[in-house]
């Protein structure tokens, strides 16, 4: 489980100024699922998954993904943004636990 | 008497803010307060009350595409998008696209905040689907409109567990 919160980005090969990106976000999580006991109760703990999705560029929020449970196990995120400046694209996952993991990438134009 | 009330407005804000303080104690971050508050065990009626308060909604076909497979073979795994046709200037751009699984137990799938500077109003994720039924994706514009759209999907096999 030594891979949690690993990021992989991957943005297309060749962009041009002005272009709209899309750009694909891939963390390793285990996004636990809700547990129930025999009585089909929930079993109250603090479940460990991405709550929140934070995608930067330039030093400004593109995008921001909430979300629950219902996001499957190993999560990939596509977004787009519109490539005005070379810079760098930043992609932050926050979980419950306190756990923050970002990715970055340069935004270079060919 | 306004004294009074004063201060008894205190308490209660202060009986608040340590109320809001236990209930987000159980985890470091501060805004798994409100994520938790996103995704509840509550039925799709409910869910789509309380995100939009009963807000008319109109049929956004026209403009919203949501591609999800007709048939899911492992509900842990479904590939999501949408893409929402809007100009996405300051003025008119598609602020919330929000993903909803009918027959999920936490049916608020994701909510993307969305900035003019995406250039396209789009969103894609893999979400997991209980069983099978209707995938929603609710369009919040920048001027408070909501468009829906649904789809059915067949589940093969669930993948929410619990």
């Amino acid at each position: 489980m030594s891979d949690i919160g690993k990021v992989r980005l991957r943005i297309p090969s060749s962009i041009k100024p002005g272009d709209v990106v899309q750009a694909r976000a891939l963390v390793i999580h285990p996004m636990e699922r809700i547990e129930r006991d025999a009585q089909g109760k929930i079993v109250p703990k603090n479940y460990n998954y991405i709550n929140k999705v934070i995608v930067t560029y330039l030093g400004k929020t593109v995008a921001t993904f909430d979300t629950t449970q219902s996001v499957a196990e190993n999560p990939f995120f596509t977004f787009t943004f519109r490539a005005t400046d070379p810079g760098q694209l930043k992609v932050q996952f926050l979980d419950t636990t306190g756990g923050r993991y970002e990715g970055t990438v340069d935004i270079k134009f060919s | 008497m306004t004294d009074r009330r004063v201060s008894r407005r205190t308490v209660l804000a202060t009986l608040g803010v340590l109320g809001a303080a236990a209930a987000g104690g159980l985890a470091a971050a501060p805004d798994t307060g409100w994520a938790q508050a996103l995704g509840q065990n509550e039925s799709v009626e409910d869910a789509l009350k309380r995100l939009f308060g009963g807000k008319p909604m109109k049929d956004g076909a026209a403009s919203v595409k949501l591609d999800v497979p007709l048939i899911a073979e492992n509900g842990a795994v479904v590939p999501v998008s949408v893409t929402v046709d809007s100009p996405m200037t300051p003025t008119n751009y598609v602020k919330y696209i929000y993903v909803v699984a009918d027959k999920n137990r936490i049916p608020v799938v994701t909510r993307v905040t969305l900035a003019p500077e995406a250039g396209r109003a789009f969103m894609g994720a893999n979400i997991r689907l209980g069983e099978s039924g209707d995938v929603r994706a609710v369009v919040e514009q920048s001027d408070g409109t909501l468009l829906v759209v649904k789809r059915e999907v067949k589940v093969t096999v669930g993948g929410c567990g619990g």
